[in-house]
């Protein structure tokens, strides 16, 4: 994506995870922020730090969601920070945006003003509930959206009360979306010449990723069942115990090859052509029996030995995996080169995720990261904006421009 | 070009040969207006035998999840496995811009139509594939499922109650996720290809999709911390307090992550509930500093909620933007007012089951909306159309296909 110019006025990760993409992609991505609102990504405390204060440009989240981005400060209550927005919206070609609803607008930095600035500009705003309805402006983030879409209560096992995740999945799935929506757009734009503004709830995203059961509900008024780890049309599929402590391991069987491939390895052999498991619909309804079976077999072995086995015989089969056993252990993630080393202002060198787009024929790379609040004000306003000295300095006097924290 | 119903993508035609874990790539693309043509094989694609189904009666066009992942598109059958539906397989490459495809690692090249050939008769085509593990690496040929992505991507191991086993999310959503970003990556690669000429093979693993989109809890911040993140019910170990609280009549969910939200919640506490401590400045600042106090400041928070209904706390705690929020069932977020003012949920006709509500919008574009321009088609419902009309094969060839089992 080379010559793109995205401008961020972002917190989180639903938005900033947008530019992160499209940064990895070659496009140039100027981030906004201010000292008035700090990202809370940056709200970091090193655990290990004795002193405990915060180090903004140290928070492994924001290298996760904000690395390869240039970082201006301004401050947009000010008559000059939204004049110097507005140049730079000027001059991009998309502009991501995910404030409660309500504020861009307060800040003089509305859709119609962004526009007046820039005919060709996308515009994507991401909120938790949209801009119109009935509370458009509520708070909330990634699981307030997961609780309140239905996803939650409908997740886990039956006897629990619904499940969530430990990682804001709506901020995720959002951004993703968001990307696409951008895509779609600069696409409509090369034929036209038009852009236009996007606008995404959260919650109807989410709601979207749970369509079947959606539909289920809707057509029959009542709730889909829970499923845990078993599948409508995959069995036996479940979670199994190995042995250590918190070792797991998941068997997920579609066909009748695999099971009977499975019936070998878990040492059942004779189950391969028993008639009570004969087909998907009957092993779903011997469910208990089976599980048993394959836990009694996992309990003796590693998740590793378990699932080389189980893949080594043709069965769908996964390690339950943490962070350390896919950074230190995952010999296929290792030899893809997922995880990226970035060069760090600070520290040299981090090590983030990967960003999985797999782009064989263009592949991307971060540029840097650990970047202070207003970083990069000099080069973007002086040399990307043409201001002169004096103009900058101004500014700069106006507290329009917010110097970074260590030279202010 | 200006008009009320302009498509992003009409330009674009795409071919899915895709089960569950890309179907909603294809989805994504033809809600935006893409010429999506999806391949079955005769006989109609096995995610036909999806539950749930309409009344709980399978059929070909009654499996909900089809008839979601599967809108806008048109439908043809055509073995591949067959020589003459590898030639019409071939002449219809030639007319995409866009092959989205399912298939194990190598399988459409052993048939003689991988990247490097189709390639060569379309130099901008670009071929974007979906696997459990992606085009490379030593375990290339492992076999995935949703459940397998989310063991090896990450979600699994955080996600659940602490003395209970690891559980997935409702839905497929590791296939979701590799699904969208497949839509994302496919959409760069064409652009790109427009500016070059070259297409390129896009190649999405979906344990590394996965991975990407649980990253919260990931390499980085374990390498600064060394802390492992483990399952804790409904709050997030990063974030303190977060997760369901009791209210008088259900449960409510809470999330504090700024610094000025905390300071409110504990003045509300305070107020409501005559506590002290909680105004302690041992509390104050990122929730990084209430991390260790996580237990005590659950119980402080359960005694406000503990005085309200869902409803009353919900508005309440918005009123002092605290993000408080129900925690739905999938009723209550079928009749939420929210969404029903936002006419979220849309009704789609299909010709053999009716009329059935979806979930509308994912995302809103001004100028050219997301819409379902059809229903998911019926098995080899676009057959005549694209055959017949769109390739010229005549009507005594397309019969002897059929009968030879090709279509």
């Amino acid at each position: 994506m080379a010559g793109l110019k995205v401008v961020e006025f972002t917190q989180g990760m639903a938005g900033p995870w947008i530019g992160r993409m499209l940064a990895w992609c070659g496009a140039e991505v100027i981030r906004i922020e201010s000292h008035q609102v700090p990202g809370v990504v940056r709200l970091y405390i090193p655990p290990r730090s004795v002193e405990r204060v915060i180090e903004p440009e140290m928070s492994p989240w924001f290298t996760d969601w904000d690395a390869g981005k240039l970082f201006v400060a301004l401050n947009l209550k000010t008559a000059g920070g939204t004049d110097l927005a507005l140049k730079l919206v000027g001059r991009s070609d998309v502009v991501v945006e995910n404030n409660r609803f309500g504020v861009m607008d307060n800040l003089g930095l509305g859709w119609e003003t962004l526009h007046a600035s820039n005919e060709k500009l996308i515009a994507i705003s991401s909120s938790g509930f949209g801009d119109t309805g009935v509370h458009p402006g509520y708070v909330s983030w990634g699981p307030n959206i997961e609780a309140m879409s239905g996803m939650a209560w409908l997740g886990g096992f039956p006897e629990a009360e619904g499940a969530m995740t430990q990682y804001a999945y709506p901020d995720s799935l959002s951004a993703l979306h968001g990307l696409f929506a951008v895509l779609c757009a600069l696409e409509h734009r090369e034929q036209t010449g038009q852009g236009q503004r996007i606008s995404l709830s959260q919650l109807e995203t989410t709601v979207a990723m749970i369509g079947p059961e959606m539909m289920d509900q809707m057509a029959h008024q009542q709730p889909p069942p829970r499923m845990g780890n078993r599948s409508s049309y995959r069995a036996p599929q479940g979670c199994y115990r190995c042995a250590g402590e918190d070792q797991h391991c998941v068997v997920s069987v579609a066909t009748q090859h695999e099971w009977a491939a499975l019936c070998q390895v878990i040492g059942r052999p004779t189950w391969a052509d028993d008639p009570r498991f004969a087909n998907s619909d009957a092993r779903q309804a011997e469910a208990d029996a089976i599980d048993a079976a394959i836990g009694e077999w996992t309990l003796g072995l590693s998740p590793q030995n378990a699932v080389e086995s189980l893949q080594a015989a043709g069965v769908p089969a996964g390690v339950v995996q943490n962070t350390e056993d896919q950074y230190m252990r995952d010999p296929h993630l290792a030899e893809r080169g997922y995880f990226e080393t970035i060069p760090h202002l600070k520290r040299g060198e981090v090590v983030a995720p990967g960003i999985p787009l797999g782009l064989q024929g263009t592949p991307g790379h971060t540029t840097r990261a650990g970047a202070a609040m207003g970083e990069d004000n000099e080069s973007v306003f002086r040399e990307l904006l043409d201001l002169s000295a004096d103009e900058y300095d101004a500014y700069v006097e106006a507290g329009a421009i917010e110097l970074p924290a260590s030279t202010a | 070009m200006i008009g009320a119903s302009q498509s992003a993508l009409s330009k674009r035609r795409v071919l899915e040969i895709a089960d569950a874990s890309g179907a909603y790539c294809g989805k994504l693309l033809a809600d935006m207006g893409a010429d999506v043509i999806k391949l079955e094989a005769p006989g109609g694609a096995p995610e036909r035998s999806i539950p749930p189904f309409l009344e709980g009666v399978p059929g070909d066009d009654r499996s909900l999840h089809f008839l979601y992942m599967n809108t806008s598109k048109r439908g043809i059958t055509l073995d591949i496995h067959h020589p003459e539906g590898r030639a019409l397989f071939r002449e219809l490459a030639k007319t995409a811009d866009l092959i989205v495809e399912t298939l194990p690692v190598g399988y459409l090249e052993a048939l003689g139509i991988g990247f490097p050939t189709l390639s060569a008769e379309n130099p901008e085509l670009v071929l974007t594939s979906i696997t459990g593990f992606g085009q490379n690496g030593p375990r290339a040929s492992w076999k995935s499922s949703d459940l397998v992505a989310g063991a090896v991507g990450g979600p699994l191991f955080v996600t659940g109650d602490a003395e209970a086993p690891p559980v997935a999310l409702a839905g497929e959503q590791n296939f979701l996720m590799a699904s969208t970003c497949a839509a994302s990556s496919s959409l760069i690669a064409l652009l790109s290809a427009r500016r070059t000429g070259r297409g390129q093979h896009v190649d999405i693993s979906l344990q590394e999709t996965t991975l990407a989109v649980s990253h919260i809890s990931g390499v980085g911040k374990w390498l600064d911390d060394g802390i492992i993140p483990r399952r804790v019910g409904t709050a997030l170990t990063a974030s303190v307090p977060s997760g369901a609280y009791p209210c008088q009549d259900g449960r409510i969910y809470l999330m504090v992550n700024r610094p000025a939200h905390w300071q409110a919640l504990a003045q509300w506490i305070h107020e409501e509930t005559g506590n002290e401590e909680v105004l302690d400045p041992l509390f104050e600042g990122p929730s990084s500093k209430r991390i260790e106090y996580r237990e005590l400041l659950d119980l402080f928070i359960s005694e406000l909620t503990a005085l309200y209904t869902v409803e009353a706390i919900f508005h309440e705690g918005q009123r002092r933007h605290i993000a408080f929020t129900p925690l739905q069932t999938t009723a209550e977020t079928a009749a939420d007012p929210h969404l029903a003012a936002r006419d979220y949920f849309i009704e789609v006709d299909h010709p053999k089951t009716g009329k059935l509500r979806y979930p509308g919008a994912p995302f809103r574009p001004e100028i050219t909306p997301w819409k379902i321009s059809r229903p998911a088609p019926g098995v080899g419902q676009h057959n005549d159309e694209i055959f017949s009309q769109e390739l010229g094969i005549s009507d005594s060839q397309l019969r002897s296909l059929a009968d030879a089992g090709v279509i």
